[in-house]
């Protein structure tokens, strides 16, 4: 298949994923990625190299989206609860997923080291939905799950950026210029979108995209990965993007407009289901390894720092979808998972996007204005009784 | 009094419109009051991003609160009282529960008449007829 008809197939997907997404109240990303996996295995594709590229752009510019998301002072304010939860939620999933995936399945060790990465995740839009919907987002225990999805995001790009580095010269340079865009350009974005800002020709999304790329360069001269420093570089402006919301909007419009629909097209398209029902069994074996450690691992804390609620917290905890997906591709393009081990990992993920997500908001979701009713009452009583002597 | 709170459910459709028109006569000949409740169909479920789901939550915001001051302005034209409620959730299961919450006495709906969803999942108006504790009026 050429260039210009592949490029129109996925185009006229992307377009038809937005407006299913529109009419059925589902994420476009999902929809995205279940007709990419059409795509794959209804044509005779090979996944062609400017779409590689396209797609580990969109990656990198999806997580400086993240990283731009994070609310920092609410980070700040819940760091003790949240870093314990967020840490738990990366390290346990992460350990047991990848030494079931070496011991459990012969995987070798850098497959290993990406099923626990994957695995490792917590979707923190799957998260923000289900809190924003219920307007737990207002409450106590809705902004300390929000911190620690973030402490466990921040885990997860830490390892895919360190676990596979092979140290070189390059190394070097990569860091520094990490370091340099991460204080720098917070400091000159104030002085630089004034002056250049708000024009159809968008220097400001220039700017970014010029730093990604710089990033991606050097990471990948580096044998690293650009997640870490994008994602940090993305939490460094957040406090900017929160002031100046119409440029996060503009960078967004680009973002979906066209980068990440080939980003979840790409990782559809190379989802083998055949691959997938010969190995249902692995497949089990590998949701296990994400929901159980997470189940076990997060429980205890969270009946610590977010009782009543701690199932719920819990569930939401084992969720899972961009960073996993953005991991697993990394790998697959990394040449360290095959498409089978790739295919695997992309199912999980999704799969615990949906199945965690459900049964928390059937069984266990908290009614928003009791919760903050009674998150009010002990401190309503202790003025009270302040006030009585 | 016969039919003295009445819940009417309002998305922006004709057929709701057509609900809140009969509501409000209903209400004027009465001297009922109105509870106007608005049903915000559901996030963007599993989403990737939250960019995403927060454009869909401000368009919603946006357009729900434009409903409400429109139910408020008309209702307040014909000097009756009205409470706008605006939630998020499944449409029957919140127009049930918040007419069981509310005690009201009348439920009233309109009714879309979308062929195939009708005939594969039941409409709407077909389920809270089923489940509400009070009448329920359809508008057609």
């Amino acid at each position: 298949m050429s260039s210009l008809a592949l490029a129109t197939i996925l185009l006229a997907a992307s377009l038809a994923a937005s407006m299913i997404s529109v009419e059925l109240g589902i994420s476009v990303a999902l929809i995205e990625l279940g007709l990419g996996v059409v795509i794959g295995n209804a044509f005779d594709v090979t996944t062609p190299e400017w779409l590689v590229f396209l797609a580990s752009f969109a990656g990198v510019v999806l997580t400086f989206l993240a990283g731009a998301e994070v609310d920092v002072l609410q980070l700040r304010r819940e760091w003790k609860a949240s870093t314990a939860i967020g840490l738990v939620s990366f390290g346990a999933p992460f350990l047991v997923a990848a030494a079931a995936a070496y011991w459990g399945l012969g995987w070798s060790g850098d497959a290993s080291k990406i099923a626990g990465v994957a695995l490792s995740t917590t979707s923190l839009a799957v998260v923000y939905a289900v809190l924003v919907e219920t307007r737990l987002n207002q409450t106590e225990i809705g902004k300390r799950i929000m911190a620690a999805t973030f402490v466990t995001d921040l885990g997860t790009v830490a390892a895919l950026s360190v676990l596979f580095v092979t140290p070189n010269v390059w190394f070097v340079p990569f860091a520094a210029v990490s370091v340099a865009l991460i204080v720098g350009l917070p400091r000159i974005a104030p002085w630089f979108f004034a002056r250049f800002g708000d024009r159809v020709i968008e220097p400001e999304i220039k700017l970014a995209f010029a730093g990604l790329f710089l990033l991606m360069w050097l990471g990948d001269r580096a044998e690293s990965h650009a997640v870490l420093p994008a994602f940090v570089l993305g939490l460094a402006l957040s406090s900017h993007y929160e002031t100046h919301r119409q440029e996060q909007e503009r960078l967004r419009v680009v973002a979906f407009a066209f980068l990440t629909p080939l980003f979840f097209l790409r990782g559809g398209m190379s989802v083998s289901l055949a691959a997938l029902w010969a190995s249902l069994g692995v497949l089990a074996v590998l949701f296990a390894a994400k929901m159980v450690p997470k189940l076990v691992g997060v429980y205890p804390l969270a009946r610590r720092y977010c009782a009543p609620h701690a199932a719920f917290t819990t569930l939401l905890m084992s969720t899972g979808l961009t960073f996993g997906t953005i991991s697993s591709l990394y790998g697959l393009s990394a040449g360290l998972v095959d498409e089978t081990q790739f295919s695997l990992l992309v199912a999980v993920v999704v799969l615990s996007a949906i199945v965690p997500t459900m049964i928390a908001q059937w069984r266990f979701q908290p009614d928003a204005a009791e919760e903050l009713a009674r998150e009010a009452a002990p401190r309503g009583r202790l003025a009270l009784e302040g006030e009585g002597g | 009094m016969p039919f003295e709170h009445l819940l009417v459910a309002i998305d922006g459709s004709e057929a709701s419109n057509r609900a809140l028109d009969k509501a409000l006569e209903l209400a004027r000949l009465t001297g009922g009051r109105i509870t106007a409740l608005a049903v915000e169909g559901p996030l963007p479920v599993y989403a990737a991003t939250i960019g995403e789901v927060d454009e869909v939550k401000r368009e919603k915001d946006r357009f729900f609160g434009r409903l409400a001051d429109d139910v408020r302005r008309r209702a307040e034209g014909l000097g009756l009282p009205v409470e706008v409620d605006v939630r998020a959730g499944h449409a029957a299961e919140l127009i049930t529960s918040v007419a069981r919450e509310k005690s009201v006495d009348l439920v009233v709906l309109g009714h879309r008449g979308h062929f195939l969803r009708d005939h594969l999942l039941g409409s709407t108006a077909d389920r809270v007829a089923e489940h509400a504790e009070c009448p329920v009026m359809i508008v057609r």
